[in-house]
């Protein structure tokens, strides 16, 4: 069991809010993913669980024990980092064996004892041949290994990784998500990862923090920020290419909402939106692959002209102006790559009404 | 731009201006070190075994087997009984090194890992590294009138806590006059080890502490099993360059005490400079110059090595 609550955290720096009222409940056995761009908060976030930096406000929980002010060493956690700060000096086997070596006495062990756990750990991560061997003489994916192995070898009550798959290359890293999945799942530790690449995180998490300039912007299942994003910054942010959106006003006529987008006109059922003025300004947020694509007019579909076409191998993206000869309102639509598209090519475009987002222009908070 | 006159010069005329280009670049600095560094220490060679009649150790052996406390490199009775220095030039160079050596980098290792966080810390680097800056000669006054039975800091501060035997000039007494030396030049030669020891720590990634703190560290097992190695390179350059200083050692000596009273300071470099430059024996000057320099080269030689060992290690 093992449950970390943060409450109500804020962290400055000199003037700067690096995190500000942050509050979180990590389950037990969860993996949950702090997801935001570069300076949003969620490494200073990651540091606070770990006990390398003090918040200057709120309380930090684990299991219901207030760790708030425990040094690291007290807190039975273990992180990753993203430079995996494998000590040079040493070999891999001392290493892994570092965590039980300096804390012997108190765990009571032996020496035979922590060479049984390293053998254990090492072999779970495939790298018991390389116990002789100091760090500096592997490759990243095996440092990436040995840091995995030293975080694992006493079995922490909490998981923190730092971007730890940000230092390999493309491959590899989609190897060791797969991995690091399924060992987070198969030995149950409660896990915090932080991570910029929503790829990532959209792949790993149970549940998807998302953090922007210090605050938690929603937090969710991969699916509910994938789809139901609380706010324009997580559809934006979250994707790729990201959301499109559209800025569109709403004519509210008896019980009845219309946008009114550049280019085009949509009636949406009423009772949807709550609390709506006549003529709010919105953001209407499309993602790109919840788009149909026609080369011959359509009911209910816009017209557009192409203005680039980037093929990714078995899908397509278009970009597309919807206002052509008025202002040119852009959109990127995700596609199966079974026409040709041309540039300049007119087509008809139809929205999936069913999977649009709303959002306020003015607080960006979603309104549906 | 060389590479163009290569190539213009042609495939087989390449290997001989590419020997020519080489030996351009290095006739120079070849000319002024030969000159000026290896014709005096041939120089000094040969007339270290200049005597008298011809060619021969003498020098050496009368240099070694020297007795008079002011020009002895080593004094056994006076060491085997205990007694207070003269021991000899070459003891009191082995026990500068001895007490200077660990203090210089226990005081450098400590304070920059004390100062290393510490807002405002490099006003207090600036002000130790004054030591390194003012010129030795200058270092050597400021000792003497440090350890002066009157106007001191030292004696006075014995004088207030009441111990009258400290409250004296400690360079007018052979008791004090070699411990006197050796301390004041601790105070000289920290900010050395001061800075390159906090330019290490500069240099040391911040993640491998706090790997350890997560790890469950306490502060002195950081200190000890992930600090202190890392900071290995910076060791070597520490120890070697203070050991090599140790032994050299002369300035200090000549303008605070010039080796007295009665040779109880005396340390190897003035020996060679009153051979040269009272007794006007050339011959045994340059003798005590060569055993100087072969001692000297025993850790230098190890430096190169860790140095070779390192750059290997890297690669």
């Amino acid at each position: 069991m093992a449950r970390v609550l943060l409450e109500n955290i804020v962290k400055r720096f000199g003037r700067v809010v690096a995190v500000d009222h942050v509050n979180v409940e990590v389950r037990d056995k969860e993996f949950m993913i702090l997801l935001g761009p570069s300076g949003c908060g969620k490494t200073t976030t990651l540091r606070i669980v770990a006990g390398l930096e003090f918040p200057d406000e709120g309380r930090v929980y684990i299991d219901d024990r207030d760790v708030t002010d425990l040094e690291p060493k007290d807190r039975d956690v273990a992180m990753v980092f993203q430079n995996y700060a494998l000590y040079p000096h040493m070999t891999v086997y001392q290493n892994i064996a570092f965590p039980l070596m300096i804390r012997r006495k108190k765990l009571g062990l032996t020496k035979a004892d922590i060479k049984k756990k390293v053998l254990e750990v090492a072999k779970m991560l495939k790298i018991e041949d390389l116990l002789d061997r100091k760090p500096g003489q592997l490759s990243g994916g095996q440092q990436q290994r040995v840091a995995l192995a030293r975080t694992l070898v006493r079995r922490p009550k909490v998981w923190l990784m730092d971007e730890p798959l940000s230092n390999l290359d493309a491959l590899l890293r989609l190897e060791m998500r797969a991995e690091l999945k399924r060992l987070q799942k198969t030995l149950g530790i409660t896990t915090i990862y932080v991570t910029h690449d929503q790829a990532e995180a959209l792949s790993m998490a149970d549940r998807i923090a998302v953090m922007n300039k210090g605050r938690i912007i929603q937090v969710g299942s991969p699916d509910d920020v994938y789809l139901r994003p609380s706010h324009v910054f997580v559809g934006t942010f979250i994707g790729s290419p990201p959301m499109n959106t559209i800025k569109c006003v709403i004519a509210k006529s008896n019980n009845e909402y219309i946008l009114q987008c550049s280019g085009f006109q949509r009636k949406i059922p009423g009772g949807e939106l709550a609390g709506v003025r006549d003529q709010q300004e919105i953001l209407l947020g499309i993602r790109p692959e919840f788009i149909d694509v026609y080369k011959e007019p359509v009911p209910g579909g816009i017209k557009a002209k192409i203005l680039v076409v980037e093929p990714q191998g078995s899908e397509v993206i278009l970009n597309v102006d919807i206002n052509p000869g008025g202002e040119e309102t852009l959109l990127k639509i995700k596609t199966k790559y079974t026409a040709k598209y041309r540039t300049g090519e007119t087509i008809y475009i139809k929205p999936d009404w069913t999977k649009i987002s709303i959002f306020d222009y003015k607080t960006g908070k979603s309104l549906a | 731009m060389f590479r163009g006159l290569w190539r213009r010069s042609g495939k087989k005329r390449r290997g001989r201006s590419k020997k020519a280009i080489i030996i351009t670049f290095l006739l120079p600095e070849l000319i002024l070190l030969i000159t000026f560094v290896l014709t005096p220490i041939v120089g000094t060679f040969v007339i270290s075994f200049q005597t008298e009649n011809g060619y021969g150790p003498d020098n050496y052996y009368k240099v070694i087997t020297e007795t008079s406390p002011d020009k002895a490199l080593v004094l056994p009775k006076n060491i085997e009984s205990l007694r207070p220095p003269p021991w000899g030039a070459l003891i009191h160079n082995i026990v500068w090194v001895l007490i200077h050596l660990p203090l210089v980098v226990f005081l450098g290792l400590a304070l920059a890992y004390l100062l290393h966080e510490v807002k405002g810390s490099s006003i207090v680097k600036t002000i130790i590294f004054l030591g390194m800056v003012i010129p030795m000669i200058v270092g050597g006054l400021l000792i003497r009138f440090m350890y002066d039975g009157t106007l001191g800091v030292v004696p006075l501060l014995f004088k207030t806590l009441g111990i009258n035997s400290l409250a004296k000039t400690w360079t007018n007494y052979p008791q004090t006059a070699l411990i006197s030396l050796i301390l004041g030049s601790v105070w000289l030669w920290t900010g050395f080890s001061l800075t390159v020891y906090s330019a290490a720590f500069e240099s040391l990634p911040k993640s491998y502490i706090e790997a350890a703190k997560i790890d469950g560290a306490s502060g002195l097992q950081i200190f000890f099993k992930i600090v202190i190695p890392l900071l290995k390179h910076a060791t070597i350059v520490v120890v070697v360059m203070t050991m090599l200083w140790d032994l050299k050692i002369f300035d200090i000596v000549y303008v605070s005490t010039l080796g007295g009273p009665g040779g109880s300071s005396n340390v190897m470099a003035l020996v060679m400079y009153l051979y040269f430059a009272r007794a006007l024996d050339y011959g045994r000057s340059a003798a005590t110059a060569v055993i100087l320099a072969l001692i000297t080269l025993i850790p230098g030689a190890w430096f190169i090595k860790q140095v070779m060992k390192s750059g290997k290690e890297k690669r």
